[in-house]
């Protein structure tokens, strides 16, 4: 415990008994690996002892479900599902965060100093070291397409992608990855012929390639995928070398947060250099901060793939993504694409593979 | 009689002297304030002549300092200025008369004559005009040293006269000395005046009639 | 006397920050509501671009309407103030096909947008929103029923570029006020320029100089150059005036001088005593009569003097004359004359007038009476009263002038038709400069027993004035 912690502590014992900060409690709402995030958490709690953290680790859905609780709102809530969460941010839903820490947020990380995007993740394709003895690993999105294509009957049920139906994530990459070219269907089409599993989330698909299910996975978040490589050797992870989306996770106070002190706390720590720092050190979700220096830096990332990295715009398009007329005929493209090769005779609704999920449930 | 003369132009202040020493008084001549302020703290005078306009200073201020002093021996003012202001402010500050230049020698004598006399009679308390003379305390009426018999009427007349010898007494005043405030008829004044007269026949002195103003007592001779 | 008061320079300052403050209110005023219309038009067409975004996403499906919001409408709506957006597409019935926000459209302004598109202000949940709304007629195969299409956003960015706007127009606004004021002071040097000239070359006179001016002025210090040079001129006159009487005086005063010089040094040539008294005598009289001059020019100069006048005062003309016939009667000179007073008014009669005026006036008539009667002649004084007016009479009984004379009897340097005796003439022009100054009238008649009568009349002070 170094000593200006001690006097910190005897300064706001002495001198603001009555701010009561002992008993001031801060809930999280993140859709955030806790054994990602531990370092970043550790770090806030050794700076703010008095605060204490309750961080919920949650999916993006139960996340986005928690957000619209009026009767029990959280402090801070973090999510990767960005349109969804640009989405209640446009509702009002946050509070406006006066720091000089917001102000300084670059600007392509931020929506009305409200919602802040405090992470820098690649979205890399990850493959097994198998995949590699037959072939050699793709690099680009066209590799992918041109392996899936000649390697068929090779591939076929080993690759593996985000579900758009059941993860906000994938939805939102695969809606980004359209906006960039027309040939992303050929890929789903492709993918849909080799009868691709299409998981949840990045874990599954990283204990498939772990467990030998899956030769390769596309679309998997950067940040879980290096930091898996690190324990598990056999799995290898491949930033796209033509282009690589980069997602960001979200953060904003809530606008009836009931610790709101607390929660600046915490965003100011999130996007100070403290935290950064960590981020960039300790956790492999990558600092934005281009003045902190770590083995995962945004900056570090630009240095290694170049500058073929494309943050998803965390502006009002995003809001379109949940349009739900848009999505419902995003769907329709997807089912019709993925099956167009494997059951050549077209199948308009064709719910057998992915069961369709009423409305509540895409959000 | 000491006589204190203040006046700078030397031909005016030779006629002073060469008129007034001949009446049988001393004169003393000044041509400055200075010598002349030194000269009245110092010796005692009977009459001062005060001329106003002197190269050192108004004559003014020497009088007000006089009588801020309270020095009454009487002062005649002798001015070129006759604006009414200055002689009021003269009057004023205690000047005891006032004469314009130019004057007559005569009138200044006249003058002089009766400031002195009235000096001398507030010191005696006798009336004197010539060779008449009346003492107040008494009420004892002499021409030429012989007591006049006279009657109270007469007598009254008389010391009147005598008051403002020199000067026109105005009807009024004797009218109201003789007879109080009660009607007369108009003819009942004259009728005294004339016998006054009667008494003071060949003694050189005579009234006067001022037709519609009063009586002067006068010499014969003027 | 001279008393400052402000500058014209602060005057004009004074109106300049009036006249500009009024105009500046206005014009601040104006321009608010300006840059918020300028602002409100610029945003309802970022509106207008959104929705036909949208507009243009629209299609018909199997008798449906689908719509894939596009991505760009969104950003054109939030704007690069990061506005919070609101759309919604809404069927011929008004049910939504897409949406974000669950703002509902009121019917009535679905009806107005029928007619046509729309701007609309509206508060929801504590927020202002402007929304915008068309209706877009669509055709499909089966169906042709019209869409709508709403679109709105938050108004940060409204109200900030209002206030950039407004900002601006006060920036101008102060500059403008800067640079007038500068050019006001400018100009107010040269406009005084005319001015500083004129009082520089007033400065540069002599004390005595009296000539015209001669200087460039304009138009509006016409008057006040004229008004200086007409003062120029009346004050030359009046010097003139003055010098004149100065030497006309001193002429009058030479002669008797002269006469009593020629007498004098002729007795000095004399050996015979007689002479001496006779020369004595007339030296005498001379002086007198020159003493007499002398005081009469200058009650003459008096009565010319301007300022003199205002000092009357009210006074007792009973009184006034009953002390003047006392002071002439016991004078050496009236010893061969029988002057005396009639029978006066009781009570004190009041007028108005100055006092020295008023026996230099009784004075001077009673003089020209002993001088102009044989002695031994009866004069008398008298005042009456009349309804309106005081009269001061004063009348001989001695030889009295003719008719001829008596019509140019009040006119000045007359005397009295007889040169013989001695005067100076300015006797009865003193008496007429100081009957006109008091309003009063002189009238010159024959007396009862043959001589002369002169009555001066003057207006009484009602009892009101006296009071």
């Amino acid at each position: 415990m170094s000593i200006r912690r001690v006097v910190l502590a005897w300064l706001l014992g002495a001198l603001a008994p009555s701010l009561a900060w002992a008993d001031n409690p801060l809930i999280v709402e993140a859709a955030l690996d806790r054994e990602v995030a531990a370092p970043l958490l550790d770090a806030f709690e050794a700076a703010y002892p008095h605060i204490q953290l309750t961080f919920r680790d949650r999916s993006t859905l139960e996340v986005d479900a928690r957000i619209a609780d009026t009767n029990d709102p959280p402090d801070v809530v973090i999510s990767s599902a960005m349109p969804w969460q640009m989405a209640r941010v446009n509702e009002g839903y946050a509070r406006r965060l006066d720091s000089s820490a917001a102000r300084e947020w670059p600007a392509w990380a931020k929506w009305r100093n409200e919602v802040f995007g405090f992470t820098f993740e690649p979205i890399v394709m990850a493959y097994r070291l198998d995949l590699a003895r037959h072939m050699l690993p793709p690099t680009t999105h066209a590799d992918l397409h041109t392996l899936l294509t000649q390697q068929r009957g090779t591939l076929r049920d080993k690759v593996t992608t985000y579900s758009p139906v059941r993860s906000g994530i994938g939805y939102t990459l695969f809606q980004q990855d359209a906006r960039y070219t027309t040939r992303f269907w050929d890929l789903v089409a492709a993918m849909g012929a080799a009868d691709a599993n299409l998981e949840a989330n990045t874990r599954s698909m990283l204990e498939g390639l772990s467990e030998g299910r899956y030769w390769l996975g596309y679309n998997l978040l950067g940040s879980y995928a290096m930091h898996w490589a690190q324990s598990h050797p056999e799995v290898f992870v491949q930033v796209p070398q033509d282009y690589s989306l980069v997602m960001m996770r979200m953060a904003f106070i809530h606008r009836d947060a009931p610790h709101p002190a607390a929660a600046r706390a915490f965003l100011d720590f999130l996007l100070g250099r403290e935290g950064q720092r960590v981020i960039a050190g300790e956790t492999p979700l990558f600092s934005v901060r281009s003045d902190v220096v770590g083995p995962y830096t945004a900056q570090r990332l630009r240095d290694q793939v170049g500058e073929r990295l494309y943050p998803i715009p965390l502006n009002a398009s995003l809001l379109a993504f949940v349009d739900p007329s848009r999505r419902a005929a995003f769907m329709d493209r997807w089912q019709r694409e993925f099956r167009r090769l494997s059951h050549p005779a077209p199948a308009p609704s064709a719910a057998a593979t992915e069961p369709r999920i009423d409305k509540r449930a895409q959000r | 009689m000491r006589l204190l003369v203040i006046e700078d132009d030397p031909l005016i202040a030779r006629s002073l002297e060469q008129a007034l020493t001949p009446l049988g008084n001393t004169v003393d001549v000044f041509t400055h304030h200075a010598q002349a302020r030194e000269a009245l703290q110092s010796g005692q005078f009977d009459l001062v002549l005060l001329d106003l306009g002197l190269p050192d200073g108004n004559g003014l201020t020497l009088l007000a300092e006089l009588r801020q002093r309270g020095d009454t021996t009487p002062v005649l003012i002798l001015t070129a200025r006759d604006g009414i202001d200055a002689r009021v402010e003269g009057l004023d500050l205690g000047a005891d008369d006032y004469l314009a230049k130019p004057f007559s020698l005569a009138e200044l004598e006249a003058r002089v004559r009766a400031l002195l006399r009235r000096s001398q009679q507030r010191a005696d308390n006798r009336l004197t005009f010539g060779p008449l003379a009346f003492d107040a305390a008494s009420g004892v009426a002499t021409l030429n040293e012989t007591v006049l018999d006279l009657p109270r009427r007469e007598l009254r007349l008389l010391e009147s006269l005598l008051l403002h010898a020199g000067s026109i007494t105005p009807r009024e005043t004797l009218e109201n000395r003789l007879f109080g405030f009660g009607d007369v008829g108009s003819n009942a004044l004259e009728v005294y005046i004339s016998r006054l007269r009667k008494r003071l026949d060949g003694s050189g002195l005579r009234i006067r009639t001022f037709r519609g103003m009063g009586y002067r007592l006068e010499e014969a001779a003027s | 006397m001279i008393q400052v008061e402000g500058s014209l320079k602060a005057r004009l300052a004074v109106w300049l920050v009036v006249t500009v403050s009024a105009l500046g209110v206005l014009l601040l005023v104006e321009a608010y509501f300006s840059s918020q219309r300028a602002a409100e038009r610029a945003y309802d067409s970022q509106l207008e671009a959104a929705a036909l975004t949208i507009a243009e996403a629209v299609q018909w499906e199997a008798g449906q309407p689908v719509v894939e919001i596009p991505s760009a409408a969104l950003q054109i709506l939030a704007t690069r103030h990061q506005e919070r957006v609101f759309y919604a597409v809404l069927d011929a019935d008004g049910q939504a096909i897409s949406g974000n926000l669950n703002m509902a459209i009121p019917r009535e302004w679905q009806r107005q947008v029928t007619l046509q598109p729309t701007w609309f202000s509206e508060t929801h949940r504590g927020t202002p929103w402007r929304l915008h709304g068309r209706e877009l007629d669509s055709a499909g195969w089966e169906t042709q029923d019209p869409v709508q299409i709403w679109v709105g956003h938050t108004m940060s960015g409204r109200d900030a570029l209002a206030e950039a706007l407004f900002e601006q127009a006060v920036t101008r606004f102060v500059i403008m006020v800067l640079v007038a004021g500068i050019l006001m002071l400018l100009a107010m040097r040269v406009a005084l320029a005319p001015m500083r000239r004129l009082r520089h070359q007033l400065r540069q006179r002599d004390a005595d100089d009296m000539r015209p001016l001669d200087t460039r002025v304009p138009e509006e210090m016409r008057e006040m150059a004229e008004t200086l040079d007409s003062l120029f001129t009346r004050q030359r006159e009046s010097r003139d005036a003055l010098l004149r009487f100065t030497a006309d005086a001193s002429h009058q005063l030479k002669t008797p001088l002269a006469g009593l010089q020629a007498t004098s040094e002729l007795a000095l040539q004399s050996e015979h005593p007689e002479t001496w008294r006779q020369a004595l005598a007339d030296v005498h009289d001379s002086a007198g009569r020159t003493s007499r001059l002398a005081g009469q020019l200058l009650s003459l100069a008096r009565l010319r003097h301007a300022e003199e006048e205002g000092t009357a005062t009210r006074l007792d003309a009973v009184s006034l004359l009953r002390e003047t016939a006392f002071d002439w009667a016991q004078r050496d000179a009236a010893q061969g004359h029988d002057i005396g007073l009639a029978a006066l008014p009781e009570s004190p009669q009041y007028i108005c007038g100055e006092d020295w005026a008023l026996r230099e006036l009784l004075g001077n008539l009673i003089d020209n009476a002993l001088r102009y009667t044989p002695p031994g002649s009866v004069i008398t004084l008298g005042a009456v009263r009349h309804a309106q007016t005081l009269e001061w009479y004063i009348e001989d009984d001695g030889p009295g002038v003719s008719a001829e004379v008596m019509a140019r009897l009040h006119r000045p340097f007359e005397r009295g038709g007889r040169q013989d005796t001695e005067g100076s003439g300015l006797g009865l022009a003193i008496v007429d400069s100081i009957v006109r100054r008091h309003a009063a009238r002189m009238q010159v008649e024959s007396a009862e027993k043959g001589g002369l009568r002169v009555r001066l009349l003057f207006p009484c002070l009602t009892r009101h004035e006296e009071g």
